[in-house]
């Protein structure tokens, strides 16, 4: 068996355990790429190579950001705030809830946000008595739609970012307008679907607005000083994201001078904030680098590049392919292995084709890809296991209708945009 | 329980951990418990006063004021035991000077709170009769949605106790929402 084979068999069989979910995908990583460096496929001296600091750094340095102003009750904040601009009205509140998800998710982490608007948005139409499926859905896609926005709002990005060399700004051009049309195609249609549902007495929605008008958002900030300092820091990061490629200094470097910064500031203990850090996640990518790095090394990413341009023969039908493959694929097996393998195959293919469009066509179908079934995205997951946990039932075909639709939908939309600006008309 | 069901549990704990259920906890502390979510109607309220009452607090009027189109009704019961203990002891003169000293004390009393919340925008009505403080009180709660009575109600006058026995007494024996000040 060449190392080839071998190679292939490692990635094969780490893609299937992730899959499964057997044993933790973290694991599942490591435990493929320590196969890799003790067969000596990816050689140590490599490593480097493949280790992409760049996303490491930056995932790390915005997990500190987040843990550290989670404490201040910020985001408590947000969900309650929002809640009560809703006034307990179920257009208002799937609007609102999609909207403040969609910003939160374009910075933050989708996961970090699923898990801290949740809660609030299930209590809020519990309040209404209404079915929160729709609710939830249109948070799950809010979401996913608006991690595909900014260089940092969803993982594959980051890597793409790193991959790259793209900046901040370039995403914002890119991306972002693609981002804000799928939203509202998303929320249109979430309003289509369920429009029958979505409805309260004028004399109910009134009481819901005092009910929740009762709640105090500014009791949810735990500590004011922290509140503010993360606040500040928070603004600081997202400025320096916008000038950093003026400044010539990368996106990890923001990420790590601002998680540096507020642990300065704040004086927050950090061992602390340290034991926080989602160090399965990035076990993960490390792992997962490694991995992918095996079938760079022997060569089988630059012969899958070699036989796609046998069939492949333009920029435009190498545009649809990545988008169409990345976000069918992304819809079964998880975006992040996905782009880890895809960025070698990119790259490769930037021998033959213009492969500038062809990473917004990996963001695009990588990031909302996921859309499509219940384990595409690990917003999903969490949404779902959240509403399992609260007795609401919503099944692998109930998330299948909705969330086919809106895959293909948002994908559509987004592949026809980067036609028309890298294509033309 | 279902595959899929199982896949996603797997999932949704390798990826979230127990984060869920600590952000859980913290949201409790805002959310309103059923209780605070259910807003009484109130319609119908009975304020008992007497002598006991010099004053009812400002924070009352705007508390009652929170309810819109409730009618109060202020009473002011004359102890019917303790005018028959005075005619009984002292004789009529001394028991009809008491009856006349209390109906005053009563009026005045009535005017005054019934002014008060008139000003607060609530409708009200006034009644002043002989008979026994506890259980006329628990009597007319029946058909009131609120009972607001000051904690010295009925009390002797040396007041020994921050609350008094009849206020106890009541407060234990309304199925009412009681509001002691």
């Amino acid at each position: 068996m060449d190392q080839a084979s071998i190679a292939i068999a490692i990635f094969l069989f780490t893609y299937a355990l992730i899959m499964s979910e057997r044993i933790h995908r973290a694991v599942a990583a490591l435990l493929g790429a320590s196969l890799l460096l003790m067969l000596k496929i990816v050689p140590w001296e490599n490593v480097p190579d493949y280790l992409d600091l760049d996303t490491l750094l930056l995932l790390t340095g915005m997990m500190i950001i987040v843990n550290t102003a989670k404490k201040s009750g910020l985001f408590e904040y947000i969900a309650i705030k929002t809640a009560k601009m809703a006034r307990g009205n179920p257009i208002r509140v799937l609007l609102l809830f999609s909207f403040v998800t969609a910003l939160v998710s374009s910075f933050l982490d989708n996961v970090t946000t699923v898990l801290l608007l949740t809660p609030m948005l299930l209590y809020v139409t519990r309040l209404m008595e209404l079915d929160p499926v729709p609710f939830l859905l249109a948070e799950i896609f809010a979401s996913n739609i608006g991690g595909t926005a900014t260089l940092i709002g969803d993982p594959p990005n980051i890597m793409i970012g790193s991959a790259a060399g793209l900046t901040f700004n370039d995403f914002l051009m890119n991306m972002a307008p693609i981002a804000l049309v799928d939203l509202l195609l998303a929320f249109v249609f979430i309003y289509l679907f369920y429009r029958g549902e979505l409805k309260v007495s004028s004399e109910k929605e009134e009481k819901l607005g005092s009910i929740l008008n009762r709640m105090d958002e500014k009791g949810a900030i735990k500590d004011l000083r922290l509140f503010e300092k993360s606040v500040a820091v928070i603004m600081l990061v997202v400025v320096l994201f916008f000038v950093h490629d003026r400044l010539n200094i990368e996106p990890a470097v923001v990420a790590m001078f601002g998680a540096s910064v507020l642990l300065v500031w704040s004086k927050e203990s950090p061992e602390e904030v340290f034991e926080k850090i989602e160090w399965p996640a990035l076990f993960f990518f490390g792992g997962l680098f490694i991995v992918v790095g095996g079938l760079v090394q022997t060569g089988v990413i630059e012969g899958i590049a070699e036989k796609l341009v046998d069939y492949v023969h333009t920029d435009a039908q190498a545009l649809l392919l990545i988008t169409w493959f990345s976000a069918f694929s992304s819809a079964i097996v998880d975006n992040i292995p996905l782009t880890a393998t895809m960025i070698p195959l990119i790259k490769a293919m930037g021998a033959f084709f213009n492969n500038s469009p062809l990473w917004w066509a990996l963001s695009l179908g990588a990031c909302l890809g996921g859309n499509g079934t219940a384990i595409g995205a690990s917003a999903n997951v969490v949404v779902i296991g959240i509403a399992e946990r609260e007795r609401i039932k919503i099944s692998f075909m109930d998330f299948l209708k909705v969330g086919m639709i809106i895959m293909v939908l948002t994908v559509g939309a987004g592949a026809a945009i980067l036609w028309i600006r890298y294509m033309g008309v | 329980m279902s595959i899929f069901l199982t896949i996603i549990n797997r999932k949704f704990k390798n990826i979230a951990g127990t984060r869920y259920e600590r952000i859980l906890r913290n949201y409790k502390e805002f959310f309103l418990t059923e209780e605070e979510l259910s807003l009484p109607v109130i319609k119908s309220i009975l304020m008992p006063v007497d002598r006991s009452t010099r004053n009812v607090p400002e924070e009352i009027y705007e508390v009652l004021s929170a309810c819109e189109d409730a009618e109060v009704t202020v009473v002011y019961i004359m102890s019917e035991d303790a005018c028959a203990l005075i005619r009984q002891t002292l004789g009529e003169e001394a028991s009809r000077e008491f009856r006349q000293k209390e109906e005053e004390a009563g009026r005045e009393l009535l005017e005054r709170i019934a002014r008060s919340l008139e000003d607060s925008g609530l409708k009200v009505r006034t009644r002043m009769f002989f008979g026994n403080k506890s259980e006329d009180v628990i009597r007319l709660s029946r058909e009131r949605d609120l009972l607001v009575i000051p904690r010295l109600y009925g009390s002797e006058i040396t007041k020994t106790r921050s609350i008094s026995p009849v206020v106890m007494k009541i407060v234990h024996h309304v199925d009412i929402p009681v509001i002691v000040y």
